[in-house]
């Protein structure tokens, strides 16, 4: 399962980097004022992002990985 | 301080701290002014057209959200969905016309006290049933707040009901804050329900079709998990990293798809319901980044997935905003995906082959690419609101559509689907 | 956790006391009230006195909000409720969290010399022309309450440690300059200028010519006024006049150097600046006065137009 190692040291990884509090990488709480865009957040239109999930559920054999599946439909 | 030689630093640092001060403070203090801004609503209205007279859905959604104030948020989303159209049963084309039977038929040939609903294809079209009519009603909660000064919880459940499939799932989720904010852990967990009531009963799986052996209603049921990594990589740049991981169980399979018998020259002789293995277990990774390059946004992102029926995918997905004037943008948007078949995908099943015990003429399980290709363009309306417009045009190519057996020479197999997708939404707060 | 709230209400409950018309030169309408410890004025160039009027009342609810919310001197104040924190965790709204944002740049930038902590100094200090200088010790316990490094801060949530006190002496007056401005400039297509004494911006110039403004400027002979011509953007003042020490022939101005606990030595006696806003012309004054004898030589090298008088 080749994807799953290379998911897993990549989760170590990101915890590692984390656990040693590195902080060279970041903003400071005064600088985030682009970030604070409402363009920038990751999920910026919930609406499109559960319509575009919903159609490739429907018409893909893969789906999700954004964030939860949030229940079924008899489509697949 | 130190005197540098020279200091342009300080007049830029203080000039880029002064704007991030008044530029911010600006849209809080027109809040301030005496409007509680707690109701979020968005509304949206898809409409969504296959090509060749195949689905049509019309789903409306409406999303509210509530913030109590402290960060503590309630999301409650309905959603109803219509389709209609033609659908692909799975069989393949053929020389000679094919009749079939809609999935509530309770007999291939008329007879007394039998429900029969029968259409007939034309030689060299895909079989498609006609007579598809689904309508959908969904509704999700979800509530989030924080617990202590860096972690947030949220939890939420879902149901879903249609005339021949009921869902319920419930999710539970925490993430963890670092570094000043500038990294973020999370971890969730979710687990469906899922009832399966196919329109005639559900099929045995892999049975003779004329047979119509059918069983009581199924279930199946998924478990999930996601982990996930939120970093800001810099002032203009955050990224996203999920692992998620599910694992399906019980009746897997779809109800209403068959795959077509043909003998050595692929002459059909009979058609047999498809057949799943009865779990399935996915992996995937995503990556995303939404990287500000001064007032435009990009977004980017790449997802990898994997499952134990050897159906690997990528997704690669791109949007570009572009700010037009001061109340418009402009959203170009490029979605590229791939998938390889799963292992017991075939096009049709062959006679004098020992028949597999899982096998399934499923497009969506097919070896495939497919492309989105389109844009979105949004208005800023008085008091942050938006009214947006979505135009795309979706197409799905795959790999394998021909055979060589000499019956099935110059049939396309497998066409592949177009579909337009529009989408008008609405969002404001109160 | 507590939440720090403004004053009860916000800018619609404070009275629009009537702001004081006055007709000047050139078809500018001023709009005078007093706020902030300063004559505060809005300059219009309109001949609709009723509009100048409307809008002088914006600017000042502006200033009574903000001088409400964050005033170290009001028991009600946002600022007040933070100092009385005393170790415990305070969660605070957006326009304050932007607000020590800026304060924790800015003490970045000046690396450490402007410190938003430093107030609890004046304990010590009192500047009233006497030569009475603290004692080393009185000035060592209170340095340990200072130190913008010292308090916890992850937006929204802040924490003091007993003892500690923030302000935001150094920047309110020119904020609130910055905010008056950009609201009466929602509502009007005028040329216009907010000035809360002598800390001042302006949106653009009159037809008839530039905005002529008068800086007061401290001279130990006489009360001199400088006159300056401005187009658009900020323009701030500090000043070290009325309030020092001098001993043993050194003069102590009444700014602080929150890393030794003494006064900066050799501060201007006054110092103007102009940029693109009040708020940042302001901090420049600030970082001047607190650089002392190299004054000069840190606005030469920024590139800010300024006047100093020693």
């Amino acid at each position: 399962m080749h994807i799953a190692k290379l998911t897993r040291r990549l989760i170590w990884l990101a915890l590692a980097l984390t656990a040693t509090g590195c902080n060279t990488i970041g903003v400071k709480p005064w600088q985030r004022e682009i970030l604070a865009r409402p363009a920038m957040a990751l999920n910026a239109y919930p609406v499109d992002a559960a319509i575009d999930d919903h159609i490739y559920f429907s018409k893909e054999g893969a789906s999700g990985g954004r964030s939860f599946g949030g229940g079924g439909c008899g489509c697949n | 301080m130190q005197l540098k030689p020279a200091n342009p630093q300080l007049r830029r640092g203080l000039m880029a701290a002064s704007c991030a001060l008044l530029g911010g403070t600006a849209a809080q203090a027109q809040t301030a002014a005496g409007e509680d801004q707690s109701w979020q609503v968005d509304a949206g209205l898809l409409y969504y057209k296959e090509n060749a007279g195949r689905l049509r859905t019309i789903e409306p959604v409406v999303s509210l959200k509530k913030d109590f104030g402290d960060q503590r948020v309630l999301d409650g989303t309905f959603v109803l969905d219509t389709l209609s159209g033609a659908t692909p049963n799975g069989a393949i084309p053929s020389r000679k016309p094919q009749t079939f039977a809609s999935p509530s038929s309770t007999s291939l040939t008329p007879r007394a006290g039998a429900k029969t609903t029968l259409y007939t294809i034309a030689p060299g079209n895909l079989p498609q049933d006609p007579h598809f009519h689904e309508q959908r009603a969904a509704g999700d909660l979800d509530w989030s707040q924080p617990i202590g000064i860096d972690n947030t919880l949220s939890f939420g459940g879902h149901l879903s009901t249609e005339h021949d499939f009921n869902s319920a799932a419930v999710n539970a989720a925490v993430s963890h804050d670092l570094n000043a904010k500038n990294t973020t852990l999370s971890a969730g967990f979710n687990e469906e329900y899922d009832q399966i009531h196919a329109r005639g009963g559900d099929p045995i799986p892999a049975t003779d079709y004329t047979l119509l052996e059918r069983e009581r209603a199924q279930t199946k049921n998924v478990a999930g998990a996601l982990l996930g990594v939120t970093q800001v990589m810099s002032r203009n740049w955050i990224a996203q990293l999920n692992y998620a991981y599910d694992r399906s169980q019980g009746y897997l399979t779809d109800p209403y798809r068959i795959l077509s018998v043909v003998d050595g020259s692929g002459s059909v002789t009979g058609y047999r319901y498809e057949s799943r293995p009865d779990t399935r277990v996915r992996q995937s990774l995503y990556w995303d980044n939404k990287v500000a390059l001064g007032p435009t946004v990009l977004d980017v992102s790449y997802r990898r997935g994997k499952d134990d029926w050897s159906v690997t995918s990528d997704t690669v997905d791109v949007h570009l905003r572009i700010d037009v004037g001061r109340d418009m943008y402009l959203e170009p948007h490029v979605r590229w995906y791939r998938q390889s078949a799963a292992d017991f995908y075939h096009l049709y099943a062959i006679q004098e082959v020992p028949l597999p015990t899982y096998m399934s003429a499923d497009p969506r399980l097919a070896a495939f690419t497919a492309t989105t290709i389109g844009f979105k363009f949004g208005v800023k309306l008085a008091h942050t609101g938006e009214l947006s417009l979505r135009l795309e045009e979706y197409q799905q190519k795959p790999a394998d559509r021909s055979s060589p057996l000499s019956q099935l020479q110059g049939l396309d197999l497998n066409p592949g689907v177009k579909a337009a997708i529009v989408q008008i939404a609405w969002r404001q707060d109160f | 956790m507590q939440r720090a709230t403004a004053a009860p209400g916000d800018a619609q409950s404070y009275p629009a006391t009537d702001v004081r018309i006055e007709q000047r030169d050139g078809g500018i309408v001023a709009a005078c009230f007093f706020a902030m410890a300063s004559p505060c004025e809005l300059l219009v160039e309109t001949p609709d006195v009723e509009k100048a009027r409307a809008l002088g009342r914006i600017v000042e609810s502006e200033a009574r909000r903000i001088e409400a919310k964050f005033s170290r001197y009001r028991g009600d104040s946002v600022v007040s409720a933070i100092n009385r924190g005393a170790g415990t965790v305070i969660q605070v709204d957006a326009e304050t969290a932007a607000l020590i944002d800026y304060a924790a740049h800015c003490h970045e930038l000046s690396d450490g010399l402007f410190d938003v902590t430093s107030g609890v100094l004046r304990r010590a200090w009192k500047f009233d022309g006497s030569d009475r200088v603290p004692a080393q010790s009185e000035i060592d316990a209170l340095l340990a309450l200072v130190g913008f490094n010292r308090i916890e801060w992850r937006t929204p949530h802040i924490t003091l440690k007993p003892g500690m006190e923030i302000d935001f002496g150094g920047i309110g007056k020119e904020y609130a300059v910055d905010r008056a401005l950009a609201l009466v400039e929602a509502e009007s297509d005028c040329a216009l200028l907010v000035n809360f004494g002598g800390d001042l911006r302006a949106n653009r110039p009159p037809v008839a010519g530039p905005w002529r403004v008068a800086i007061e400027r401290p001279d130990t002979n006489r009360e001199a006024r400088m006159l300056l011509e401005v187009t658009q953007g900020g323009l701030a003042t500090s000043g070290d006049t009325h309030r020092y020490l001098v001993r043993d022939g050194v003069r102590y101005g009444h700014i602080l150097d929150p890393r030794s606990g003494w006064p900066v030595r050799d501060a201007p006696r006054s110092v103007t600046v102009a940029a693109g806003s009040c708020t940042e012309a302001g901090m420049f004054c600030t970082f001047a006065m607190l650089n002392g004898a190299d004054a000069e030589k840190l606005l030469e090298r920024a590139g800010v137009p300024f006047w100093c008088l020693r």
